[in-house]
């Protein structure tokens, strides 16, 4: 045996540790403490105000011309400008141009731009800098933006202050386009100094500096005292990735983060219920549903087609995978779309008799089965499980398999499947949410949709100037589309993000982007 | 020292395999990289340029033997998508893991020990079945969970420690070590689990040996008897379980680190064949195989030292 004193202190010790470790310790307030004596989240001893925005995943590239991902887009809202932006009401504004014309034939082209706007190095914007950055989007051997920029002919510069595109055709997206990465502007001398490595010294002209990234964990970068449009608010703005929802949210309510990016709908009460945090819930402009395959068995049966679309009870699937925060959708197009048309999006609730009907006209009156295909994750698996269960009631029998994203793109472009489940994260322009989808032979077009009908309403509307025509176009487009069925749109998801009070000088933009120039903290 | 030149000589041959191994699995994953990489934006020819770019055209014997031929050389190559140097990849996610697998094992030990050697002890009395009922418990209970709660209470409600935050040490020691806590405790706790049971039954083994009654007899008192003879001699199969637990953690710790938001190896691991970035995986399971080699190769060392009859001879188990 232990001498009673040591082995009492052993106990004590072992006893103690294991209190501690399980949280039962403590002298029991469990009181949140409220204003600022966050002795836990250290505040950076310099007294500076930074912002920390969580991000649900890591941004792969810092440099416009090559990125493919949308968490890129979020840093560069703080250390790019743009030749365009988005307003609050989802329209295209001038930016970095002052103003512009365009020519009736929408062929021409003509950029005014504002002045006295230098880049984070001391480069002067002007109208050179924005033929570099064309012709580096157009012609670089790397470049991710030949699409954007595929229907521009020609770059000239006028003046100093004034830059004439020439198109091939006429590409109505165009402004569209340079609201985004095709018109953000890289500084041309860092470009010329990197080369390869310019991802990694990012230099733009906005309202914050590039300071460091560790690849996975985060992105810091510093107030732009010089910024043209008046210096920030806050000296430092840290994107920090999490890819695990639930602890995002956790590191939200403790302070440690003062913005998410997204926040996971079953993470949404905790938010609502925390009197310190405040969720914006907004429709974005993206889509999710099915492809079909147009092409081959079963689904080269309009009817059947047809009848697994109207088996799906939006209003339904929307309660329960998402309460509510997201918007049940029979269109490409979300509400702030110049294309969106509310009674063509309005759902449709599932109708047992036409059901049967259609089964009957498609030669498949007791029901037929088909393989869905889903990207695996746990809210993937549940939407998979729902529809399954929707279709069950009317004799469709769907077998869910399960692929990684990669695979998923992959065999989505390749055709080899019966239905897909994959969607769109959306842009500002409707023709970004509808060409590249339904257009016979696009790269997007992965259900194998062919409309000859269609296919000339969006390559028209896709160069018509005026907006009510080009919104007339797509309505029809539209409806031509809902009733082949040849995609089986679902819902739009929401952008909700999640902030804390202390955070002042939040605008929500459509695009969902977190613009962090007007950002203040107490 | 033959014994430790044999087990070096022995490691090449072992990093080759690992290295074939990883290549082949990861290029058996479906998906190309330059798929994923380019997502719904890809038209063909971006999409076949890339494919020229990362050199995934060329047979894929061709594309280890060119790997292999620079590895070789110290050079792990760079990142398909971070166009970052993989070894510059891996020297800014390894020390986070490195410390969280050092703190880990710490609080393992600090809590096993006591518990064990108590558990041994007092067995069959109320001690040894608390320990053993809350190791039983420690092991069942879901790491993530176990995490959360803590973040939850810690951070959340009582704002003790910082729920995330991770910086280098030698930047803000401070501010390292509070967000190391919680991580090192949420894992550590499990961890301590298996070793506590395992310290507990090896010790039960060795109470019963001849030698510790001979010591007992002799009048050596309890305390002496257990730290001085009995431990020793148990410590063979806990050394054992603690080098597989430190090879497992250098590696597999994904899950705290994104759950703490800890720039970790295991993330590095995860997040790159999620991406397809073949050559930051070959790399990083590379440098991960010679950790596990080296982590085996001071067990078997320690081995030695803890017990001299296993020597550089036919005991020294691979």
């Amino acid at each position: 045996m232990f001498s009673k004193k040591a082995s009492k202190t052993l106990m004590s010790a072992v006893l103690g540790t294991m209190l501690l470790v399980t949280g039962c310790g403590g002298g029991g307030s469990a009181a949140p403490s409220t204003e600022g004596g966050n002795a836990a989240a250290p505040a950076p001893s310099t007294g500076k105000k930074v912002i920390n925005i969580g991000l649900k995943a890591d941004p792969p590239s810092m440099d416009p011309n090559i990125s493919t991902s949308l968490y890129d887009r979020q840093v560069y809202a703080s250390l790019y400008d743009k030749l365009f932006e988005i307003d609050p009401s989802g329209k295209v504004v001038p930016m970095l141009a002052e103003s512009y014309e365009v020519t009736p034939d929408g062929k021409t082209y003509t950029f005014k731009l504002k002045q006295g706007v230098k880049f984070h190095d001391g480069t002067e914007f002007d109208a050179e800098a924005v033929k570099f950055n064309f012709e580096r989007n157009m012609t670089d051997a790397k470049s991710k933006r030949k699409g954007d920029m595929k229907f521009v002919d020609s770059v000239a510069v006028v003046d100093k202050n004034t830059v004439k595109v020439q198109m091939k055709e006429p590409f109505a997206p165009f402004l569209s386009i340079l609201a985004d990465r095709g018109g953000t502007m890289v500084s041309p001398a860092a470009v010329k100094q990197y080369g390869d490595q310019y991802l990694n010294h990012p230099v733009g002209t906005g309202p914050f500096v590039f300071v460091e990234q560790v690849k996975g964990d985060h992105v810091t970068l510093k107030k732009n005292e010089n910024y043209w449009n008046g210096a920030p608010k806050v000296d430092e703005v840290t994107y920090k990735v999490f890819t695990n929802g639930t602890a995002k949210v956790q590191n939200l309510r403790s302070g440690m983060l003062d913005i998410i990016d997204d926040t996971p709908v079953k993470e949404i009460p905790a938010v609502k219920g925390d009197s310190n945090l405040t969720l914006t819930a907004e429709s974005g402009w993206g889509y999710q549903g099915l492809y079909l395959n147009n092409s081959r068995a079963p689904f080269d049966n309009k009817y059947l087609r047809q009848a697994v679309d109207a088996a799906i009870d939006r209003e339904a699937l929307v309660k329960v995978l998402f309460n509510g925060y997201a918007a049940p959708a029979r269109t490409a197009f979300a509400k702030g779309s110049l294309a969106y048309n509310e009674a063509l999006n309005t759902p449709v609730a599932p109708d047992a008799a036409k059901i049967k009907d259609l089964l009957a006209q498609g030669g498949q009156p007791n029901g037929f089965s088909f393989k869905l295909y889903i990207t695996s994750s746990p809210e993937n698996e549940q939407l998979g499980a729902v529809l399954q269960n929707m279709w069950k009631q009317h004799g469709i029998n769907a077998t869910l398999e399960k692929l990684e994203y990669g695979q998923l793109l992959e065999t989505g472009e390749k055709g080899e499947f019966d239905a897909l489940q994959l969607g769109w994260s959306g842009r500002q322009d409707p023709d970004q949410n509808f060409h590249d989808f339904v257009v016979t032979g696009q790269s997007n077009n992965d259900g194998r949709i062919t409309l000859p009908k269609l296919d000339e309403l969006v390559l028209k509307a896709r160069s018509e100037v005026d907006e009510t025509k080009r919104k007339a176009m797509y309505e029809e487009a539209t409806k031509l589309l809902q009733d082949e069925a040849g995609y089986s749109y679902m819902y739009h998801q929401f952008v909700l993000i999640g902030m804390n009070k202390k955070i002042s000088g939040f605008t929500y933009v459509p695009d969902g982007l977190i613009r962090t120039a007007t950002l203040d903290k107490q | 020292m033959m014994f430790v030149v044999r087990r070096l000589l022995l490691t090449i041959p072992i990093l080759l395999l690992v290295s074939i191994l990883t290549f082949s699995l990861i290029h058996m994953i479906p998906g190309d990289p330059a798929r994923v990489i380019l997502g719904q934006e890809a038209t063909p020819e971006a999409y076949q340029a890339l494919r020229t770019e990362l050199g995934l055209d060329k047979p894929i014997v061709v594309q280890y033997f060119s790997w292999l031929g620079k590895v070789v050389t110290g050079d792990l190559g760079m990142s398909i998508t971070d166009r970052i140097p993989v070894s510059e990849l891996i020297k800014q996610r390894l020390p986070a893991t490195v410390e969280l697998t050092i703190g880990t094992f710490l609080v393992a030990i600090l809590i096993a020990f006591p518990a064990g050697i108590l558990a041994a002890t007092r067995r069959g009395t109320w001690i040894d079945y608390t320990s053993t009922f809350t190791a039983l418990g420690g092991m069942s209970i879901p790491s993530f969970w176990l995490a959360m709660m803590m973040i939850i209470y810690f951070a959340v409600e009582n704002q003790w420690l910082p729920s995330s935050g991770y910086v280098s040490f030698f930047e803000n020691p401070t501010q390292n070590l509070l967000a190391m806590i919680l991580p090192c405790v949420a894992t550590g706790l499990r961890e301590s689990a298996v070793l506590m049971r395992m310290l507990r039954s090896s010790l039960l083994d060795v109470v019963n040996m001849d030698f510790i009654r001979t010591a007992k007899a002799k009048g050596l008192n309890e305390a002496r008897t257990i730290l001085g003879h009995a431990l020793r001699n148990a410590m063979v199969p806990v050394v054992t379980t603690s080098g597989l637990m430190i090879a497992g953690l250098l590696g597999g710790l994904v899950i705290t680190e994104s759950i703490f938001s800890i720039p970790g190896f295991g993330r590095l691991i995860v997040e790159s064949v999620f991406k397809r970035d073949y050559v930051t995986v070959q790399g990083a399971i590379l440098v991960s195989a010679v950790l596990v080699v080296i982590v085996n190769l001071a067990v078997d060392i320690l081995y030695a030292v803890i017990d001299p009859r296993i020597k550089s001879g036919k005991g020294a188990g691979e």
